[in-house]
Parts: structure tokens; C-alpha cells; sequence
């Protein structure tokens, strides 16, 4: 959220934008396993994989906002208050190569819980609301601990030689 | 679908896996126009999305909303059709540069002077995407990507937005596939005018222009809606060709419900008068028509 946003944010107000986050998380992560599905990648698991712990806190998300019987404020899309166009924790797209490997996902799934994690810290230190602080700092915890997972399994696949671009058989080359 | 459930952007989309490849704009443009008819609250059966040939142009099946996949160019014929006949519909047509300003630029010429009530979403990428990165209308004169034109192809590149408002459009904007939230509220916002809106985003081809990398670095909202055709004019004279926002809306004025209630009489007695016309020509075999 941006800070206006945040200086007058609600709980319920913050777990709308909470939800969303996860929920845009892991619709951008099967989207990216659907892409690397038809392109035969094997990282495909990983992206669904990364889908499936993005659900799980969507879930703990509208779990806390069902136990309050807080009433979420019913935002349009283009009213959430993101910091960047998209929300934070949404993969970047353009990041993104039907030859990408195992170690290139984990990187790019890293970045984006680092941006996720940036976000509820950035709340936790704004906002007025001591609700929304603990909400946002527990959150950024969670990221951070993701972050960890993500960085440990990175340990596990180091970069390949090639890189994207070495393509053997590259789509220009067709002209 | 019951009227009352409140549909998310997901509901939108189909089960179909989209074959574009990773890292392409036109995702980005799926997802803002799911989320712009989610935001809008439209029932999928009240929508349709019409497409020309290209990659782009495969949108629809990716949508759960009505689709047609057409011809090659053709897309605003079909889509104006479909908008005349059935105009409690909300008829938007998809396409790229390619399949819209240059195999239909006619049809686009044409679209923006009829002012049916539709939408057209153009993704840009200024390349042939889909037959492997030849120079579209919108690639630049020196751009030397592809073999086929290795000194680039040496004609002025098409301009889209001075097009559409020198051939009459009523809503004329320009978005990012990398935002597609802004590009969300553009996308409700030219659906929701009454007339034809042309909406051209820049939707990056990373395979064959793989420098579009940098749109996200170079793209900035700069155009406030402007009224006044010449004024709009004006305003593109500065423009880089990454100037997002919504460059011009034409005023609407609704008819007074008694002008509104004349036209649609005028109309309906115009067809009538034609299909007895028909008709009477069929019957004495002489109207050169056959059933």
C-alpha cells in the first residue's frame, strides 16, 4: 500500500490487499507452470509448487478475516494500493524463458517474496494501526522465512553453465 | 451464473493453457482484461471477444467469456456485426498490429468512422510474432531485426493513435501490458464508452524484439483525456510513442429518448421496406438472389 494508504489503514483494509497479494502469487505462478508445461519444461513442478504455498496463505489470510467477521472492503482491481504496477509478490513475466532452469526459477520466485516480504515491513513501519502492525509484521516474517527456503534450495541448484540465450536452435534463426 | 455472485478475474479465464511464450506482454494483457471485466462485473455470457490471426489474436480461447477466432484482418468486421446485432453484448475485438493496421487497416480506417458500440484492444508489439519476427507496421523505419529487411524497412512506421482520431474514434488510449492494473482501469473505462474505443498497448514481443525488455523503463503516464480532437492532436506531437493514459474522449451526447425512440423506428422501417424489397425480388426471380 502505498503510505497515504497505509498511515489510515484498517485490518480489513490490509488483509484485502493481504489476499489479493497471495492470491495474484499463485495465479502468476501456475501461469508460469501452465507456460513451462506446454514448452516441456521440467520446472514446471516448481512453479506449481510455489502456487500451492501462495494458496496456503491466501487461505490463513481469509482464515484471520473470517475470525474476526471483518467485512473486506470490495476493492476493484485498480483500486489496490500496490507500490508497482503489479502486486508484490506477482513473478516478474518478462523474467521468464521456456528454457529456464531450475536455478533461474528459484531466483526469480526469491525475488519475489523478497518483494512481498518489502511490503508488509514497509506497512508494518507506516501504519497508525496497531493491528495492522502486528498483522504486517508477522507477515513479513513469514516472507522472510520463505525467503530462506528459497535460498537454501537455490544451494542445492546452482546457475548452469548456459544461460538462457544459448539457445541451439533459436527462433530467429528461422527468417 | 447466478447475477449475485461476485466474479473474480480467474473466473474469466478458461481452462485452455496459453501457448505464447514465456515472458510475453500479451499476458499481462489477459490478466488486465480479466480483472477489467471483473471489475466491471460483467457476466461472461454478456461478453464477447473477437480476434484476427496472430498470436494475440488467440486471446479468446483463453477467456470463458463468448470468442471467435476469425480471419486474418478481420476482426472488426465480425466484431462490428456482432455489436450491431446484438448490442445488449459486450463486443470487444483483439488482435495485433499486424492483423489490425496492415492486413485490416482498412477495416480499422472503417471501425473508428462507423462508431459501433465496441471495443478494440490492439497488442503492439511492432513485429510478426507468430511467422517468426518479420518488420510489422509499427516496427521503425531502421529496425534491422530480421533478415528479410536487414536495412530495416525503410518506411515510416504506422501511428495508431493519429489514425484513429483523423478517422473519427470517440475514445482513443494507449497502455502497458507490464501494468496490467492501469491497464485494467483502461480497459473498463473504453468498454464502458458508448462508441467505438481503441485502446493500442505496448505488449512486448521478448523472442523476436527482445530489447522490448525495456518498455518497462521507458513507458509513463502522461496523457490526461482530452475532448477536443485538435487539442489531441497537438498533444501527440510530443509524444514519445510510450505516453500512456487515455489521449481522447469525444463527448457523448445521449438523444432525447423521443429522437432515440424516431431513429430506431426510422431504422426499423428502413430494414422492413428492404427485406419486402428482397423479397418481391425473390418471388418474381429476378433479384439475382438465391435463398
Amino acid at each position: 500500500m502505498s503510505p497515504e494508504v497505509h498511515a489510515g489503514a484498517s485490518v480489513a483494509l490490509f488483509l484485502a490487499h493481504a489476499i489479493t497479494l497471495e492470491d495474484e502469487a499463485a495465479e502468476r505462478y501456475d501461469e508460469l507452470a501452465d507456460v513451462m508445461a506446454v514448452h516441456h519444461n521440467e520446472v514446471e513442478a516448481l512453479f506449481r509448487r510455489m502456487a500451492g504455498y501462495s494458496r496456503l496463505h491466501r487461505d490463513e489470510a481469509q482464515a484471520r478475516a473470517a475470525a474476526e467477521a471483518l467485512a473486506l472492503p470490495p476493492l476493484r482491481p485498480w483500486e489496490f494500493a500496490w507500490p508497482a504496477p503489479e502486486s508484490p509478490e506477482s513473478a516478474a513475466l518478462e523474467h521468464t524463458h521456456y528454457l529456464m532452469d531450475a536455478h533461474q526459477a528459484l531466483s526469480l520466485a526469491l525475488a519475489a517474496e523478497r518483494q512481498a516480504q518489502a511490503f508488509y515491513r514497509q506497512v508494518a513501519e507506516t501504519t497508525a494501526d496497531s493491528g495492522v502492525r502486528a498483522l504486517a509484521t508477522e507477515f513479513a516474517e513469514e516472507e522472510a522465512e520463505h525467503a530462506r527456503l528459497l535460498e537454501a534450495w537455490l544451494a542445492q541448484h546452482p546457475p548452469s553453465s548456459a544461460s538462457p540465450g544459448d539457445d541451439l536452435d533459436p527462433p530467429v534463426a528461422i527468417d | 451464473m447466478s447475477a449475485a455472485a461476485v466474479l473474480k478475474p480467474k473466473d474469466y479465464k478458461s481452462a485452455t493453457r496459453p501457448v505464447w511464450c514465456p515472458g510475453c506482454g500479451d499476458f499481462g494483457v489477459l490478466n488486465a482484461l480479466t480483472k477489467a471485466l471483473a471489475g466491471l462485473g460483467l457476466a461472461p455470457e454478456q461478453v464477447a471477444v473477437i480476434s484476427g490471426i496472430g498470436c494475440s489474436s488467440r486471446l479468446p480461447a483463453y477467456t470463458s467469456v463468448y470468442g471467435f477466432h476469425g480471419v486474418h484482418g478481420r476482426a472488426l468486421p465480425v466484431a462490428t456485426g456482432l455489436a450491431v446485432a446484438r448490442p445488449e453484448l459486450t463486443v470487444i475485438a483483439t488482435g495485433g498490429d499486424g492483423d489490425g493496421f496492415s492486413i485490416g487497416g482498412n477495416h480499422f480506417l472503417h471501425a473508428c468512422r462507423r462508431n459501433a458500440n465496441l471495443t478494440y484492444l490492439i497488442m503492439d508489439n511492432a513485429v510478426y510474432g507468430m511467422t517468426k519476427g518479420q518488420a510489422s507496421p509499427t516496427s521503425a523505419p531502421d529496425w534491422a531485426g530480421s533478415k528479410l529487411t536487414p536495412n530495416g524497412p525503410g518506411i515510416a512506421a504506422f501511428r495508431p493513435l493519429e489514425i484513429a482520431l483523423s478517422a473519427g474514434a470517440g475514445f482513443i488510449a494507449r497502455g502497458f501490458s507490464g501494468d496490467p492494473n492501469g491497464l485494467a482501469r483502461q480497459l473498463a473505462e473504453a468498454i464502458s464508452y458508448p462508441g467505438f474505443a481503441f485502446l493500442q498497448v505496448l505488449s512486448p514481443c521478448i523472442t523476436y524484439r527482445p530489447e522490448q525488455m525495456e518498455y518497462k523503463a521507458l513507458v509513463s503516464a502522461g496523457f490526461e483525456p482530452l475532448a477536443d480532437r485538435n487539442e489531441a492532436f497537438r498533444r501527440l506531437l510530443t509524444d514519445d510513442g510510450f505516453t500512456t493514459g487515455v489521449l481522447f474522449r469525444a463527448p457523448v451526447a445521449a438523444p432525447a429518448p423521443a429522437d432515440a425512440r424516431q431513429a430506431a423506428g426510422d431504422e426499423a422501417a428502413a430494414l422492413d421496406a428492404l427485406a419486402r424489397e428482397f423479397t418481391a425480388a425473390r418471388l418474381r426471380g429476378d433479384g439475382g438472389y438465391e435463398p
